[in-house]
């Protein structure tokens, strides 16, 4: 097999790489600004420089020429490569800043040409913490700067478009932000403007950046240059916990990473999964950081003489069971949804079993023409495959409605059936509405009982997305009943692990009073002397993956394994087996 | 070193022929022979190879500044296949101090064309574009009217002069960059991008204009492949030096009495190219320094001239470089501090913004040039410049760095003490 001889050491290799990539995935380093794994390669920061050379084989014999040491005689190509755009070839010969001195020098001329016309001003820059030019200027730069002339002045806090912001003076004109949309979003709205140490990315003149994948652009910049102009100033990084998630906001379900503090969702960025959306998310996903802080639902609330007023948790588990009981089975009707997560939509129809009603139905909530072929989909819920798969009836917006009108007992979960224009307030008159509910909407002002229940931030759970392909979420902040010291799913940072409850930075203000699903359902089963006893979305998957065929397989071990289960497209409805 | 008899040269791209630029006075004085030739006479040229191999037998440098075979790159083109294949022509000429190739495009441009057609016809090349500096405005008015004549006269278009052979031929206009006269940015700009040099491999050859094998050509080396089928490749190796064969358009600039563009041979005495040929130093001064091939060559002090010829060898001996033959003279008033500065700015100017270290370093020199040109630098500040220019070179992808970078390495070695002297004397006494 070929090989290439890197600092010393040979591996061996297949197919066509190249030299930078190849040294990362062996988990070395080179430092780099302007390559990116999903775009092309400019070579144009010229930081990634390494020695490259060949060992001569002779012409006629074929064999290696060895030198009066007895070692290999190497060529070295007569200058310093950048290591990006070089294939690593059979033979090769590699020096890095491990093993070169000349390498070592390069890297860090390059890092003191690079920071000479950069604002260092890294106290007040969003990046810092999380800044490659920061990182590596630690790891590989000068000690100082040779600079006593003045700075390169730029335009500084443009509104390049609704969601980003430009100070050109730290750009470093790496290029990621124009490839990114040439390349991945295809809008070109981005170019560089100007020549030589005056250059920075802009739009063209009079239009706006509203891509609506603009704030990767703020993710891959690889300085301060390109900030969130709704995240910018509110958090330093290093104070937020970092959680792996599924966004909520539509069918594809893209990795993303909530970030965290004193319990309130600040940023939402991607992660990397290259089975569903690589390094990128849209705009409209990160938004939904809201979801998960403003307008919750917290404590259950019920209507007294047409009024809602506050209630408890075990008036509500009351109410609930009276109501259950007090209808005819065939007057109750139990509406699924596909905004919730699988767990939540089988504990509701495993209770509906229980009691001995005809399981859920649900309606899709899709709109046609949204979907962009890229990640944006007309699907604008994250588990509509997840509710078909488990065998619930799917019904269109009008049957539905109907069937809500010949009830009497409506129990929804969390579907803003009537901000979506599906029900409205007449189709409910007159019946006793319960809606499991995340967040306030038009359709909780019209329930009789509200119960409060977690969000994809607050508890663990998986979602089936357009693909087929089931994710999930681990809890990232913390409700009134959890605790993130006792919970090993949950992330702990800075804050959190040396906070107390008298530092103005961790406070018990941001929890919101709810329960997840399938504790609710569990009390109010056990209440009513059913025996159901389901407390983690962990173990109802084992439930589900042991009871439906269309789950077989499915764990939250290999999920976390392997990024989620590309479930088989054919098994289009539920079988129990 | 046998001299090199100039004093005998007929010029044959830029001859005293009145109104050369129009075709019936190109024609009637023997113009599109060689074209002619090479299309229909199969005896002499019995297909496209024994063109290329005459063109690399006759070693034509390339006049663009790099000095590199053009008979030879232009065998580096992969086999026809029937796709589009392209042929672009530099004419953006930026590098200060030279403009030999206007006076191409002024005086005689068919015989460039002739030369660029019989180049893509050996290359079997459909489209031919020649890229001219936007400032050419009267110039790039010219070629157009010229090309549209070679057009009516049936030497461009579909099967010329009843050959199966068709090209097209475009003419192109820069915008005022000087990066775009490097040849992989200046394809980027015909493709109508931002001009920024690409990376190489892959060369042109293989991947060129529109991701097509394209060779790509200096005006005034395209405007010498007429010469070399008309009159042979013996002929063009007989002129000049030895290892840079044929004439040269030497663009003489500067404190001479006569400046201008001089077809001679190569290989000829710098000093007799300035005392001679462009009729010695204005107002009787003495020389100072040359600059012996457009502002990014390294300049000469006049005690390193003697015995210098103008030939990549020669002039190698001395620390410089052939370049695009443009030399600047300049007489013993010239101030090296203000002369470093201001071919500085240029480059800090012209630097696309591509790679880092000419984009930061290009702007850094010209800082520091200006703080020793006001009397604020400091000793130390001509080592941090030295330092800046090792930085530089040879670290991005194009050579606009190197360019940047020679100029203020040699000025400040070669006339180190007139900076010296332009210092804040050292605050730290010597021991």
């Amino acid at each position: 097999m070929p090989q290439v001889i890197i600092d010393g050491q040979a591996y061996e290799f297949e197919g066509q790489h190249k030299l930078l990539q190849f040294i990362q995935d062996l988990g070395k380093e080179v430092p780099f600004f302007c390559y990116h794994p999903s775009m092309s390669i400019p070579a144009n920061c010229r930081q990634c420089m390494v020695k490259v050379g060949m060992y001569v084989k002779s012409r006629e014999t074929g064999e290696y020429e060895i030198d009066d040491n007895g070692n290999k005689v190497i060529r070295w190509f007569p200058k310093l490569q950048t290591s990006c755009n070089v294939d690593v070839a059979d033979d090769m010969v590699v020096h890095t800043q491990e093993t070169d001195e000349e390498v070592r020098r390069a890297q860090k001329d390059n890092l003191e040409f690079i920071l000479i016309n950069h604002p260092l001003d890294c106290p007040i820059c969003d990046q810092a913490g999380e800044c490659p030019l920061q990182i590596q200027t630690y790891k590989y730069g000068p000690e100082g700067s040779r600079f006593e002339v003045k700075k390169v002045h730029k335009p500084k806090r443009v509104q390049l478009g609704p969601r980003v912001v430009l100070d050109a003076e730290r750009c470093i004109n790496c290029t990621r932000c124009t490839r990114f949309t040439e390349e991945i979003s295809k809008t070109h709205q981005l170019t560089i403007t100007s020549r030589g140490d005056k250059n920075y990315p802009i739009t063209a003149p009079g239009r706006e950046f509203d891509d609506p994948y603009s704030l990767n652009t703020v993710d891959i910049c690889p300085v301060g240059a390109l900030t969130s102009a709704d995240f910018r100033f509110k958090a330093r990084v290093w104070e937020m916990n970092q959680t792996p998630s599924i966004d909520i906001t539509n069918g594809k379900g893209c990795n993303i990473d909530l970030w965290t503090r004193d319990n309130l969702v600040l940023r939402i960025t991607p992660r990397f999964n290259e089975e569903v959306n690589d390094h990128w998310m849209p705009d409209e996903g990160r938004e939904a950081y809201r979801i998960f802080n403003e307008n919750r639902a917290s404590k259950p609330k019920q209507k007294l003489d047409g009024e809602q007023i506050l209630s408890s948790w075990n008036n509500a588990i009351a109410t609930f069971n009276e109501q259950i009981e007090a209808h005819d089975k065939k007057d109750i009707l139990f509406v699924g949804s596909p905004h919730a997560s699988v767990e939540e939509n089988y504990v509701l129809s495993k209770f509906a079993n229980l009691v001995g009603l005809n399981p859920p139905v649900f309606t899709t909530h899709i709109e046609k023409g949204k979907g962009d072929g890229f990640l944006i989909t007309d699907d604008l819920a994250p588990n509509t495959n997840g509710s078909r798969m488990l065998g619930f009836n799917e019904l269109d917006e009008k049957a539905l409605k109907n069937k809500v009108k010949n009830a009497k007992l409506v129990v929804l979960l969390s579907d803003h059936l009537v901000d979506r224009g599906v029900l409205n307030a007449d189709d409910l008159d007159g019946k006793y509405l319960i809606n499991f509910a995340t967040n306030n909407s038009e359709t909780t002002k019209l329930a009789d009982l509200v119960i409060p229940i977690t969000t994809a931030a607050e508890h663990a759970a998986s979602y089936v997305n357009v693909d087929r392909r089931i994710q999930r979420t681990l809890p990232a902040k913390e409700t009134r009943y959890t605790n993130r010291r006792l919970d090993l799913e949950m992330s702990e940072g800075r804050l959190d692990r040396y906070g107390t409850n008298f530092d103005n930075w961790v406070t018990e203000d941001n929890k919101v009073d709810c329960l997840p699903l399938w504790r609710f359902i569990t009390e109010a089963a056990n209440n009513s002397g059913l025996d159901l006893a389901l407390t983690s979305g962990r173990e109802i998957m084992e439930e589900i993956s042991g009871n439906l065929a269309s789950f077989e397989g499915v764990s939250y071990e290999i999920m976390d394994e392997q990024g989620g289960i590309q479930l088989s497209p054919d098994t289009k409805t539920a079988k129990t087996k | 070193m046998s001299t090199v008899d100039w004093k005998n040269y007929e010029p044959v791209l830029i001859p005293d022929i009145k109104d050369l630029h129009k075709i019936d006075v190109y024609t009637k004085n023997g113009g599109y022979k060689a074209f002619e030739s090479v299309l229909k006479d199969k005896d002499k040229w019995p297909d496209q190879k024994s063109v290329i191999n005459e063109v690399k037998e006759a070693n034509i440098r390339g006049r663009g500044g790099a000095g590199f075979n053009a008979g030879l790159k232009w065998s580096f083109m992969p086999p026809a296949d029937g796709k589009p294949r392209y042929l672009a022509c530099n004419g953006d000429e930026s590098e200060p101090g030279t403009f030999k190739d206007r006076k191409i495009f002024e005086y005689n441009p068919h015989v460039f064309i002739e030369g660029a057609l019989i180049a893509a016809y050996a290359m079997e090349i459909t489209t031919i574009y020649v890229y001219i500096r936007g400032e050419y405005k009267v110039y790039i008015d010219m070629m157009n009217k010229a090309i549209q004549d070679a057009y009516d006269k049936g030497y461009i278009g579909k099967n010329i002069l009843g050959s199966d052979y068709s090209v097209d031929f475009y003419v192109h206009s820069g915008a005022g960059a000087y990066i775009c006269g490097e040849e992989t940015s200046m394809l980027e700009s015909l493709e109508g991008k931002r001009g920024y040099p690409r990376i190489k491999p892959p060369f042109p050859a293989q991947k060129g204009l529109w991701g097509r094998p394209t060779t790509i050509n200096n005006i005034e080396t395209l405007a010498h492949v007429t010469s070399v089928i008309n009159k042979g490749a013996d002929w063009f190796k007989s002129i000049g030096a030895e290892n840079h064969p044929g004439p040269i358009l030497y663009g003489i600039s500067g404190h001479v009495n006569r400046p201008g563009v001089y077809e001679l041979p190569s290989g000829i005495p710098v000093l007799d190219l300035i005392n001679e040929v462009a009729g010695g130093m204005r107002n009787d001064k003495e020389l100072k320094a040359v600059i012996p091939g457009g502002s990014s060559t390294p300049v000469l002090r006049a005690d390193q001239l003697e015995g210098i010829t103008m030939d990549a060898d020669s002039l190698r001996t001395v620390g410089s470089m052939l370049g695009t033959a443009g030399l600047v003279v300049m007489d013993e008033d010239t101030d090296m501090v203000d002369v470093l500065w201001r071919i500085a700015h240029f480059y800090h100017h012209e630097s696309c913004g591509q790679c880092t270290p000419c984009r930061e370093g290009t702007g850094w020199l010209v800082k520091i040039l200006l703080k020793i040109k006001n009397g604020e630098g400091e000793i130390k500040d001509l080592d941090l410049l030295l330092d800046i220019t090792t930085q530089m070179e040879g670290r991005t992808i194009c050579a606009l760095a190197d360019a940047a970078a020679w100029p203020v390495r040699y000025t400040i070695t070669r006339f180190r003490n007139e900076f010296e002297a332009r210092c804040k004397k050292s605050v730290h006494a010597i021991a």
